[in-house]
């Protein structure tokens, strides 16, 4: 039979190498893509490092003594400080070590997620994508070999990440055994969520809904770890539910135990092993949920640039007000722990204060922040004026009977309105919260209007970003960032570093009254609304004035 | 060409970008009515002239007048009157390419629902789907479709067709035809040979950032040499030295192959006529043919001054 002649070859090293040759390639692949992500990996894991750097030379200088991290421990020792960092062990006799993994390290656990998912999203769905895997697995390729590659490199990634962490730590003077366990939960949270994002790309089509399963299944966890360790010092079975719970139940330089990171490993091989398992059974480019249709003809109201700016921008102020108004709310429902430890503190700062004033400035302050946050969407959303540009989708419009005014104009205002609904829905909320907890009704009306009282401000922001757009396009994401990190940077310690005045007056936010600890003042409002005003005006005219960027 | 003013006119246009002159004195004039082919190769300027068409782009020098305004200041009153398909589309990856192709007519202006229905279905897209899905054919469809469909005056196409099938294509050159007989005025831009050959009135041809030639097909072609194969009774000695012939080669089967200036066909024919000609093959130049005149390595030296039409 001529098989026999024409299978001989091919029989063979089906049979030898029956399990290799899917995986043909993957050493190929793996210093490929090792190779461009040259700048982004050093990048991830190099800001780990500075972060465990800042957070070890930082705190001597914030606690100097034993006395004074006692003293700020409650921060993290309250249910509300639980919530954003972890269980809370070893927080009865606090060093600078376990605070250090109590307080900061979790900020690591969540890094190291976020840069997985990223990594194995970017390797693996945006290459099917976009088309370029197919060109790769053309060649001697096997079917498996970029998820091993991807996961291969999730592997290295996070290992060296393990080992920085870990030794940096260890540099101030850190014990051993809990600086390793530190760096190697970090390292193992990385790749529990590459195995579970290594899953989502075989269900997605689209890389930006693997990746925001992913980011779901992150943000899941999260919320588990923080109302199971509200729950109790400890943290409570929802903890134990949650992958972000596991590296912190290790108890770093408290417990010192490992067996908790065994469960992150079960979960990356798990979702490694369904990824194969579903991998097996798709076609290239295709996923195992299929995209839903849409609408087949466009509503009205998107015939019209304003309400094209306001579908695509609808995301963004979803997005970010959502997260927004839960901070602001779950801050706020803290008012009264605040109260509480307002009481524990010395007699001397009561007196000097006031219980009220202590209340009111705290309150003044979760409006500043929720302006910091406000201002960073605005900064995020003009952006977003920069890819429509960019990619030539702003070209389409303007190629239209569109004017360029109309056109930025209508974004503008979306944006405009988009951080007023932010602020009254987040003041509505944190209200709502401060006024349960402390069964005081007329406190709603006092958060809402210091919201409402920052608006101009967060606006300048936007009047800013508009005549970078206009006039210095490549200085929008640069000087943006800038400010709003200046705004923080001003907000949180610019009394505590007793900054030059003319520093904390570069911040809008400075400006407007701290509403409730002081009393209204319209004269810096309008101020600041004309120069947002102005700032936008200027903007809409630099881009009539310049070419559209093509691509 | 008819009588009224020009749709399209530009003259001397220069464009830099940094040091590369993307438009070197480009002169281009596009007649009401006529699909005008715009031809050259990649980077030749075909898309930076676009561009400055569309007041997106300012010329550093010369002059451009379109629809009787000027594409930069009036912009918006001009872009009621065009409709524009960039030669790599973008859309909003959110939206479906229904709403996409009825978001971009309706910020044109007037636009023909049933027209739009029936573009969708000739071109067999499926308008449901979200345009992160579309393949770059299905995104060049939703722009050609919604420019089909909206009610203007002139048609500015850069390499539309650049990732439609061959069956798409024929719905296209379709789709252009029926846009001339409604009176539209068309500029299509391509290195599609075949498709402005079929299409166009007249051909700007562009190198470089200049429009090295400017006519209809035939007057292109009297320019070049018609390339003629003949099966010949009798040797065909004399006819290498007859004006106007150039490469004349014979094989072993008595096979004369030769090209001919445009305007010594007729002596040659004659020539040929009293040899015993059993076979013969005459073609016009192929566009391949002139614009490798231009573009191509092997063109040999011109004997006459290039002729750039205004």
């Amino acid at each position: 039979m001529s098989a026999t002649v024409a299978t001989t070859v091919p029989r063979r090293s089906r049979h030898a190498h029956g399990r290799s040759a899917t995986l043909a390639g993957t050493g190929t692949l793996v210093r490929f893509m090792l190779r461009r992500d040259r700048i982004k990996l050093p990048a991830w894991v190099g800001g780990m490092g500075l972060y465990v750097v800042y957070i070890g030379a930082a705190l001597p200088v914030l606690a100097p003594t034993e006395e004074d991290l006692a003293a700020v421990t409650p921060m993290l020792e309250q249910p509300v400080g639980r919530m954003f960092t972890g269980p809370a062990y070893g927080m009865d006799s606090p060093t600078y070590e376990t605070f250090f993994a109590g307080g900061y390290a979790p900020y690591l656990f969540l890094i190291a997620a976020l840069m997985s998912i990223m990594l194995v999203t970017r390797h693996l769905r945006v290459e099917e994508q976009t088309g370029r895997a197919e060109l790769v697995r053309a060649n001697v390729t096997g079917r498996h070999a970029p998820l091993t590659a991807a996961l291969v490199v999730a592997l290295i990634t996070n290992a060296v990440a393990a080992v920085v962490v870990s030794v940096l730590a260890m540099a101030y003077g850190f014990g051993a055994e809990g600086s390793w366990l530190v760096g190697v939960g970090t390292g193992t949270t990385g790749l529990a969520f590459a195995g579970v994002a290594a899953v989502t790309v075989q269900l997605a089509e689209h890389s930006r809904s693997a990746a925001g399963m992913a980011g779901a299944v992150l943000a899941g966890a999260y919320v588990l770890r923080a109302l199971g360790d509200m729950a109790a010092v400890g943290g409570s079975a929802l903890s134990w539910v949650s992958p972000l719970g596991w590296p912190a139940q290790t108890a770093p330089y408290v417990l010192d135990r490992w067996w908790p990171l065994l469960l992150h490993l079960a979960l990356a091989v798990a979702g490694a092993v369904a990824a194969y398992a579903l991998q097996a059974r798709r076609d290239l480019g295709a996923g195992l949920l299929s995209a839903r249709p849409g609408a087949p003809y466009a509503r009205p109201a998107l015939g019209t640039p304003l309400g094209l700016a306001a579908r695509l921008q609808r995301g963004a102020v979803i997005g970010w007000g959502v997260g927004i108004l839960a901070i602001g709310a779950v801050d706020g429902a803290f008012t009264d722990v605040m109260a509480d430890s307002v009481e524990s503190m010395p007699a001397a700062v009561q007196e000097m204060f006031g219980m009220e004033a202590l209340v009111n400035g705290y309150l003044a302050f979760l409006a500043v922040f929720t302006g910091y946050l406000t201002a960073a969407y605005v900064v995020f959303a003009v952006q977003g004026l920069r890819s429509e540009e960019g990619s030539g989708r702003a070209e389409a419009v303007l190629a239209t009977s569109t004017s360029r005014t109309a056109w930025v104009g209508s974004h503008l205002l979306v944006i405009a309105a988009g951080a007023a609904l932010i602020s009254v829905v987040t003041g509505l909320g944190t209200g709502l919260a401060v006024a349960t907890v402390m069964d005081d009704w007329a406190l709603l009306g006092e958060v809402l209007w210091a919201h409402l009282n920052l608006l101009p401000a967060v606006l300048v922001v936007l009047g800013l970003c508009a005549v970078l757009f206009g006039w210095a396009p490549p200085l929008l994401a640069p000087v943006g960032w800038a400010v709003v990190g200046l705004m923080i940077f001003v907000g949180n310690f610019g009394e505590l570093l007793d900054l030059p005045d003319w520093i904390a007056s570069l911040s809008p936010l400075s400006h407007p009254a701290q509403i409730p600890a002081e009393e209204f003042a319209a004269g810096p409002l309008v101020v600041l609304a004309a120069l947002a005003v102005v700032g936008v005006a200027l903007g809409l005219l630099g881009f009539r004035r310049r070419e559209v960027q093509a691509r | 060409m008819s009588g009224s003013a020009p749709v399209i006119s530009a003259s001397g246009l220069v464009k830099t970008f940094g040091k590369t002159r993307a438009l070197d004195g480009l002169d281009l004039e596009v007649a009401q009515g006529e699909v005008h082919g715009y031809l050259g190769p990649n980077g030749a300027g075909k898309s930076t002239t676009m561009r400055v068409l569309l007041g997106m782009l300012r010329p550093d020098e010369g002059r451009v007048r379109m629809l009787g305004g000027d594409p930069w200041a009036d912009a918006v009153a001009l872009h009621a009157r065009l409709a524009y398909v960039p030669g790599d589309v973008e859309l909003w990856p959110n939206l479906t390419g229904g709403e996409a192709i009825d978001l971009l007519a309706r910020l044109r202006g007037h636009f023909d629902r049933a027209r739009r229905d029936e573009l969708c279905e000739r071109f067999q897209l499926d308008p449901t789907k979200k345009a992160r899905t579309y393949s770059k054919g299905n995104r060049q469809k939703v722009a050609l479709i919604s420019a089909l469909a909206s009610d203007v005056e002139l048609l500015l196409l850069d390499e539309p067709t650049a990732g439609l099938d061959p069956l798409m294509e024929v719905v296209f050159q379709q789709a252009i035809r029926e846009a001339k007989e409604a009176g539209r005025t068309v500029l299509l831009s391509s290195h599609i040979l075949a498709q402005v050959e079929v299409l166009a009135d007249r051909i700007s041809i562009v190198r470089q950032g200049t429009v090295v030639e400017t006519g209809s097909l035939r007057d292109l072609r009297h320019m070049t040499r018609t390339t003629v194969i003949a099966d010949l009774g009798r040797p065909a000695d004399g006819l290498g030295r007859l004006a106007g012939v150039h490469e004349l080669t014979t094989d072993e089967d008595g096979q004369v192959r030769f090209q001919v200036d445009g305007d010594h066909v007729d002596e040659v024919v004659r020539a040929l006529a009293p040899l015993g000609v059993r076979a013969l093959v005459a073609h016009p130049p192929t566009l391949e043919q002139l614009l490798m005149r231009h573009y191509g390595d092997a063109v040999e030296p011109r004997d006459e001054p290039v002729e750039v039409a205004r």
